[in-house]
Formats: C-alpha cells, structure tokens, sequence
C-alpha cells in the first residue's frame, strides 16, 4: 500500500494540500516572520525603522538574570504542573475507566474545567483564594484545620503552589479524556488474566495496565509540558507574576516584553530560546514516536 | 500469565471488593468535588444579590434567589449574539479542521514522505511559539487577505489553530485502522479515495467525533485571536463579550459576569453530556499512540 | 452635498484604505468607530445613549459604538495599531498614551482642540495628557484617592470624623489605625486598615506626591527620567510597611489583592478604613449590608509638602484620535460633544468619579454630601500628573524591578536599603534605554 511510486506521491500531495495551504499561508509564513524579527530591532511605533541586528538580542538575552530567573520558575511550574496532571489524570481515569453508577454523569462534570472559559476560570480562583471571603479559607477554619486567615496569593512561599494548583485543575480533563481512551485499549482478557493470577491492584497495574498505557501517557505528557510552559493567562489573572516575582512564568515575560513594552525583536529572541530548549526536552522524551516516524 | 489461584476464600475477597467499591466511589466524590465545584460555585454567584456577593462569609446556595445578574448581563451586552457567533464561528472551524485534518493524517501515517515528516515536526513547534509573537504577522496577512473584523477570518485562523492536536489525535487512529482493509478494498477496485472515503472514515467516525470536540471546545473558549481580530460589535463572540464586565486592575461586576459565564460554559458542558459517550469509544479505537 | 457624494465614490473604490479608519457603510456617509471602556452597568447606559443622541442629530458622520475592557485594551490597541485597524476614537488612560503617543499612534489634538474645551479642563489638568508639547488625549475624568471608613467603628474607638476641610495627617493616621486594631486570634482580629496593593508601583508613585516626593523625575531635557528615593519618595512606601510590618495595623494578605477583594472583610468589620479609589463607593453601596454605616474621609496628607500636602497623583481617563484616523476634525467634534459640560456630569455620575471640567464639578448632582461625592470633587483641586505619566520605559521599569521590590518591601522582605538600592540603581539601568 505505501510502497511509493509517482502516482503515490501525487496523492499523497492532493490529501495534504487542504491542510498545507492555510497552515503554510497562516502559520507557517506569520511564525518564520515572527522568528524572524529575533535578528532585529523591531519595536513597536510607527516613527522606529527596523535594521537586522544579527546575534544582538541573543547576547543580551544571555546575560538578562530577569529573564533566566523566570526560565527557572517556569521548568519548575511546567514539570510541577505536568506530572501533577498525569499522576491525578491516571487515577481519576481508572475510577472512570470503572463499571460504575452515574458514569455518565461522573465524565461529564470531570470535564468542567475545559468548559469554562480561561478569564472565568481566573477570577473564580481568586475568590477561592480569597484570604478574607474565600471558600478555601473558610471551609479550613470550619475543618478546624487553620485559623482561617492564610495569605495563599501573596505569600512568598505558597503563592507558586496555589498557582500549580489552579494549573493542574485546568488541565485535568484534556489529560483525563486522553488516558481513558488509552485505557480503554488495554485488553480486557489481560485484566482477566491478572486478576486469576492473584496479581493485586497495584501489580495489575503495573504488568498489564501501565506497559499498555505507557505510549499515550508519555504522548500526552509531552503535549501537556509545552502547553504548561506556554501558558499564562491564568497566572497573569491571579498573581500578575508576583508576589516579588515568584510566580513571574518566561511567557509572561516574553508577552510583556512584546506588548507592554514593544520589544518585538528581544522578545522574539526569547522566544526562540524557549522553543529551543523546549525541542530539546522533547527530542528526548519523544525520540521513539519521531524516530518511527521517520522509518 | 500462567493461572496460579490465591488460596483465600471467596467471602473475604467479596467483602474485601465492597470495600474496595465503596474507597472507589469516594475517591471519584473527592475528584468530581474538586473539579467541578467552581461550577456550582460559578451558579450560586449568578444568582447572588451584590449585598450577598458581599459576604465575608458566602453560602453556597444564595439566600435570596435573583435573576437580575441575567437581566443585566443581557441588558449590558448582546449575549444571546454573541453566543450565535461562539457557535457559528467555533462550529464551521471545527467541522472544516477535522474534514481536512483527516486526508492530511492519512497520507501522513500511510505515505513516508518529507512534507508528513515536516507535518509532525511543524505540529510541535507551533504548539511550543510563544503565541504573541505570531498575532501581528498573522493580523498583517489577515489584512492583506481582506479577512479582518470577518468571523469567517476568524474561523480561518481557528481552523489553522486547532490542526495540530486534530492532526496529533487523528494520526493515532489511522494508524489503528488494519491496512488489509484497506487493501482488500484495493483489490475490489476501489481507488485511493473512494478506500478513504467509504472504508478509512466509517472506521474513524468515533475518533472523528472526539477530535471534532476538542477543536470545537478549544476555538469556543479562545479569546486573543477573537479579541484583536474582530472589531464590530454584532460580530464578536462569546469568550470577549465576558472581559466587559471587567474595570482595571482586577475589578469585575461579579454578578453579571458569572450570568453570562454560566450562559458561556453551559453548551460545551451539554455538548459533552451528549457525547463523552462516543468520546470513549472513540478514544477506544487507536487515540494518541505513540 | 458634492463633498459627500465624492467623499462616497472614493470609500467605494479603496475600501482597503479606508479600512484603517471609518469603516464605510454600505450607504450613506461613513461612520466613525468609538472603543467605550465603560464597564459598569450605569456608565455603559450613559455612553451608549449619548452616542445615539450624537447620531439622532448629526447626519454628517455617524458614530459606531465599540465595546472595549480595560483588562485587554492596551493589547487590542497594540495589534490593531500595527495592523492599521484600530477605531478612530479611543478611550484609554493617561498612562497608556505615553507609549502610544511616542509609537505615533496618536494623532496629536493641540491644533484640533476647539477653545471652549481648552477653556472647560484647566491647565493643571491638561498637564496630564501633554507628552513632549503634544496632547494626545482629552482628560475627562479623574479619580482621587480616598479613605472609606466604617462610622461605627470610629465612633466606638472615640474617633472623630474630619470632613474635608481637615484631613488627618498620616502620622494621626497611623495613630488613628492603631487605635482601631486589636489582636484577637484568626478571625477576629480587626486592623485599623489594609492595602489592596494588585498595582503596588502607581499608588506608591501616586502617594509619594502627598509628601512632596515623586519617585520619578522626569528630565527636562528629553533625555531618560530618573529614579530618585530620597526621603520624601520613600515616606508614604515605609508608612505602609511600619503598618503591615512593624504595628500590625493593617494585613499583609491585603497587599496581593485588588480594591474589590477587600470589600467583604470591610463590611464585616475586619478592617476599620479602606484607602480607595473614589469610585469603589459604587461597588460598596451596592454591596454593603443593611444598615453599614460608612462614611468618605480624605486622603490623610503629608506634613509640610507642597499644596499642604493634599496633592496626589492621577492618571485620568481619556478621550484619543487615532493617527490613521481620515475624518480628525469629525472625530474631535464628537469629543467635544461628549465632554460638554453637562455630558460629562452624566459620565461622571455613572462611572462615580469626578469630571475633569471645572464647571461641571459644580454641578449640583455631584457637590452633594450624598455618597462622599463632595468629598472627592473638593479633592479634584489637588490633583497631579502621576508621576509615571510620560516616562518612557516605564512599563519595563514598573514590572521588572518595582514591582517585585515593592512586593518584598511591603511584605517585610527586605529593607528599605535594599528596596532604594534596586529601584534606583537596577531601574536607571533600564529607564536608561529609554529616550522620550
């Protein structure tokens, strides 16, 4: 079937076409501009006449502490996030993967964080977060477990943790959904097999369920770390990248440089930098499903 | 795999099994608690006075019911529009991206050629460019193409925006599909695209359905693009009509806006009651291998 | 009627041009499009009707009312502004001119500006938009700090309550606060005050002319401002801290949250006085419970600063042309309209700030003693450019370096040295990037 000949490529050619022209007109050509504008020193204004500046951005960028600070922050947000997310994604995925009463009803409401719009989503959770009137606090001190007064977006220390949380929270469904199919693949005879077998519920999972899983976890993983690294809207909704900078993500960064200070160039060089050491991770993490591939 | 019997007694592993049933259903409690509560919470808020949003300490079921948060939210802004356009807008980019997302995967996954190996590694590297950096370049070819303040424009960009995970997810089922069939097909004289046509996506059609959810559900929530990129009033969709109810630095009119956020969150979560079912199945059939 | 039928048969042909700035209509004359940042129910109301009213008697050029909110507009303008698509009139925000007037976005009003509105806003006020000898916005309304306290509370702690002709000092009002508080467990503990600090470096800059100290200096010369943190920039900053740090006056959980994050723990009697902005009264008199007292006091002032120290620094709403805008003068002339005196009461009273005209600060509607609102409106005398009003880089400075070390300074962090050391010594470097 795919031994390839001219009659194949050409069809190969036509079934692409509808996908390659608007990405290729759309994204291609507006992200090689955009990566582009890394070698220059375009800014914001119409009175700024753009020259090529060749490596400068990235020599500044090497020595901005600022910049690598935030870097560090955001791989700590990014790993924090993403394993957090696969680890509860896993466990809410076999309970769903379950015979159980209201499934139905169980996935569905499992999937309202990826309902509810972004901006929403942000100012939901700082009144959850709010030290005065919010749910957290008051049902804690209605457990008896605080006094009911805890800082949770303005101290130092737990600031960063409150934000992960909201991060695993948003991104529990996409990853949940994904795991469940995968789960569903797994074949039931081998369930059967293990479960006459004496094996218990953690050795079940990790001879048959896990080896069976383990392909799209790390597929879904991968996409979930560059969307973490990526994003920022809800941090920027609830901490603004404070308190004193503890929560101040690299796109967070790169967005201020580029639209509140019209940096386009410094800013896409830290773009470019962060595509680049993202590449890396994932070169490693995902060398089997791209080397396959490539085969 | 070979059958080796635990010596214990049946009782015990009955009895053993209804704990373990009833540790299920309270860890799942714990996680339905935990993911949808801002929802409820969300429900209670829309139908708070502002004297009660006040409280120091908030109830979760409002004491005194009011639809005035709705009559303002539809009095300030033109929601029911608005989400006509969400849909309009979010429902052609979907339809569009999974029709061509298909062809793509498949001569991805069945012929090896550079421009598939260039697909996959366009897929992540998009997903991993800060997204502030392609919005100007991306509003100046917009332009050119007469495609500013147009909701098909903005479907357009959608289309664009939600291929890489349609393309990532559907690849995997391809992949699942047996070649035999596609070969027995061959045999009975069926050409490449009537194979792909009335053999590939009746077998893809659960996967198509969860792909078609995602991207739907990915362009129903994207506010940036919709923001910049649509200007006139009667065409702006639903994820930017709710930043009107915000003042600067953080300030919101709480009630109105969790009206019309309730009214915003709604359809996806009934578009998701209609079909996690099929999502499963779909899911069943190859999903994201890797 | 030949202007309009040429005016017509050019918009046909190059419909791309024109796009940039009224967009045509199918028929008839073209319309100019107004981006609104009017966000609450009342000032949204009043916008849109005097935008009807506009077109009920004009039959020249129409005005299209656009939606914008203040969350996102600086990104929205951005974009738009580079695409060449951005709305004719822009409402904004004097901070938010300083780039965008430089960028050349902004058309510059000085010769546009019709005499009876340059006579309607004072000069003082028109200081607040001019950037470099130009004017790229209309100022029309401002808004004043100022303290709302819980009447009961004073009154059971033996406080009197000033009126404006009398503000405290801060030193009473530091004394004030201490009075207030007491230190029961969790809960119950009450503080004479807190600092809704989500934007710590515009109150601190805001504030610091209450003392007579600027942060900021801007150099005469058009070269990059300075950052100074002598003792009269740093008295209001170290205040804050000796309350939060030092006295347990006022809560450190307070200082990550926004002005409407506080409202809950004020009503229920957690905090004593509130230092806002004037038009958080909307929102408290909306939300507070039956039967809450409160009651609008000035802003404390410094001790022997310029003006008795009741200046403070604002950064008033304004009215903007956009460079790429063809139809200026039109534009102007729907400004004009909008900030006529009796307009710009109505736009006042709905988004409950004082206007900028001094003529309609006199209105009978908004010198009242009902809501506070004389209070704010004697207050409107005393108000000053923000510090941060047309610095260059002050965006960057802002986010990188003061924020942050306002953050730690506040919360105890670290130590004024420290704080003075990175404001000026870090924030030169990067002020110094930037010519104006």
């Amino acid at each position: 079937m795919s031994r390839s000949g001219p009659a194949t490529h050409r069809d190969a050619w036509f079934l692409l076409l509808p996908a390659l022209i608007p990405v290729l007109v759309l994204s291609v050509g507006p992200l090689l501009y955009g990566a582009a504008l890394a070698f220059t020193d375009a800014q914001s204004g119409v009175r700024h006449s753009t020259t090529f500046t060749g490596l400068d951005n990235f020599r500044a960028l090497r020595l901005d502490s600022l910049f690598w600070q935030s870097f560090r922050i955001g791989l700590v947000w990014a790993v924090c996030v993403t394993v957090l997310q696969l680890l509860l994604s896993l466990g809410l995925a076999l309970l769903l993967n379950r015979n159980l009463r209201f499934r139905w009803l169980a996935r569905t409401l499992a999937l309202v964080p990826w309902a509810m719009p972004e901006v929403v989503i942000g100012i939901m959770w700082r009144l959850v977060y709010n030290p005065d009137a919010g749910v957290l606090n008051n049902a804690l001190r209605d457990l008896r477990l605080t006094d009911g007064t805890t800082d949770w977006l303005s101290s130092m220390s737990l600031a960063l943790p409150a934000v992960i949380v909201v991060g695993v929270w948003a991104g529990m469904p996409q990853t949940t959904v994904v795991l469940l199919a995968g789960l569903q693949n797994v074949p039931a005879e081998l369930h059967e097999a293990a479960g006459l077998d004496g094996a218990g519920p953690w050795r079940g999972f990790t001879t048959v369920t896990w080896p069976a899983l383990r392909p799209v976890a790390l597929s879904v993983m991968a996409l979930n770390f560059i969307w973490n690294f990526n994003s920022f809207g809800l941090v920027y909704v609830l901490t603004g990248g404070g308190p004193g900078g503890k929560t101040q993500l690299p796109m967070l960064f790169a967005y201020a440089e580029a639209f509140r200070y019209g940096q386009f160039g410094y800013a896409a060089a830290m773009g470019l930098a962060m595509v680049a050491v993202v590449a890396v991770l994932l070169a490693v993490f995902l060398r089997n499903r791209l080397t396959r591939e490539d085969g | 795999m070979t059958g080796r019997r635990m010596p214990a007694s049946a009782r015990g592993a009955r009895r053993r099994r209804g704990w373990g049933r009833a540790a299920q259903y309270a860890a799942l409690l714990c996680y339905l608690a935990f993911l949808a509560f801002p929802l409820l919470w969300l429900v209670s808020t829309a139908f708070k006075s502002p004297r009660e949003l006040g409280s120091v300490d908030p109830s979760w079921l409002p004491h005194h019911p009011t639809l005035d948060n709705f009559r303002k939210a539809f009095a300030e802004q033109p929601l029911l529009h608005a989400a006509l356009n969400s849909v309009a807008v979010a429902g052609a980019a979907a339809l569009v991206s999974v029709a061509i997302a298909v062809p793509a995967a498949y001569a991805t996954v069945r012929f090896r050629t550079a421009v598939g190996r260039a697909g996959t590694v366009w897929v992540l590297v998009s997903q991993a460019f800060p997204l502030v950096l392609i919005i100007i370049p991306l509003f100046m070819v917009l332009k050119v193409m007469h495609l500013i303040d147009s909701r098909p424009g903005l479907g357009l960009v959608y289309v664009v925006w939600t291929l890489p995970f349609a393309l990532w997810m559907l690849q995997g089922y391809v992949r699942a599909v047996p070649v035999s069939l596609e070969e027995a097909a061959a045999i009975d004289g069926c050409g490449r695209y009537r194979t792909l046509r009335s053999v590939v996506v009746p077998l893809l059609l659960p996967g198509l359905v969860a792909t078609l959810m995602f991207s739907f559900v990915t362009a129903w929530n994207e506010f940036f693009f919709a923001l910049v990129l649509l200007k006139s009033p009667e065409k702006q969709t639903m994820s930017v009509i709710l930043t009107h109810f915000l003042g600067a630095e953080g300030a919101a009119d709480l009630g109105p806006l969790a009206a019309a956020s309730v009214l915003a969150t709604l359809p996806s979560l009934l578009f998701f009651a209609l079909l996690q079912r099929h999502l499963v199945q779909g899911m069943l059939s190859g999903a994201v291998k890797g | 009627m030949r202007r309009r039928t040429v005016l017509a048969g050019v918009l046909g042909s190059t419909t791309v041009a024109v796009s940039g700035c009224g967009s045509p209509s199918r028929s008839g004359p073209p319309s100019l499009d107004f981006l609104s940042l009017a966000w609450q129910e009342e000032s949204v109301k009043v916008n849109k009707a005097l935008v009807e009213q506009w077109n009920a008697q004009q039959s020249q050029i129409k005005v299209r009312y656009v939606q914008g909110s203040w969350d996102d507009v600086h990104d929205q303008l951005l974009t738009s502004f580079e695409g060449g698509a951005a709305s004719d009139i822009i409402h904004d925000e004097g901070n938010d001119l300083t780039d965008f007037g430089f960028g050349g976005y902004l058309a510059d009003l000085t010769t546009l500006i019709p005499a009876s509105l340059r006579r309607r806003i004072p000069e003082r006020t028109w200081d607040t938009a001019r950037l470099g000898g130009a004017v790229y916005g209309v100022p029309f309304l401002q808004e004043p700090r100022v303290l709302i306290a819980n009447r009961r509370l004073l009154e059971e702690a033996g406080v009197t309550v000033t009126d404006s002709a009398d503000a405290w000092t801060w030193t009473e009002f530091e004394d004030v606060c201490r009075r207030l508080s007491h230190r029961a467990g969790g809960a119950a503990r009450r503080y004479g005050t807190a600092w809704p600090m989500k934007s710590p470096v515009s109150v601190t800059l805001n504030l610091a002319l209450t003392n007579g100290g600027r942060v900021l200096y801007k150099d005469p010369g058009g070269g990059p401002s300075q950052v100074r943190f002598g003792n009269a920039d740093s008295a209001f900053a170290e205040l804050v801290r000796r309350q939060v740090v030092q006295d347990g006056t006022a809560p450190a959980g307070a200082l990550a949250l926004g002005g409407g994050d506080v409202l809950p723990g004020f009503f229920a009697g957690r905090y004593a006085i509130l230092p806002l902005d004037f038009s958080y009264r909307q929102q408290i008199q909306q939300q507070a419970p039956e039967g809450f007292d409160w009651v609008v006091l000035p802003l404390p002032v410094g001790e022997s600063a310029p003006d008795g120290g009741r200046a403070q620094g604002v950064s008033p709403q304004t009215l903007s042309v956009s460079a790429a805008c063809k139809h200026r003068r039109e534009a102007m002339a729907f400004i004009d309209f909008m900030t006529s005196t009796p307009h710009m009461v109505r736009l006042a009273q709905g988004d409950w700030m004082p206007p900028t005209d001094a003529v309609a600060l006199s209105d009978p509607a908004l010198s009242t003693a009902k809501l506070g609102w004389s209070t704010g409106v004697a207050l409107a005398g005393h108000l000053a450019a923000s510090p941060a009003l047309g610095v260059r880089g002050y965006a960057e400075w802002s986010d990188k370096i003061a924020t942050p070390a306002l953050q730690q300074f506040y919360s105890g962090a670290i130590g004024l040295d420290s704080l003075r050391r990175t404001l000026v010594r870090d924030g030169n470097r990067v002020l110094a990037r930037y010519r104006s």
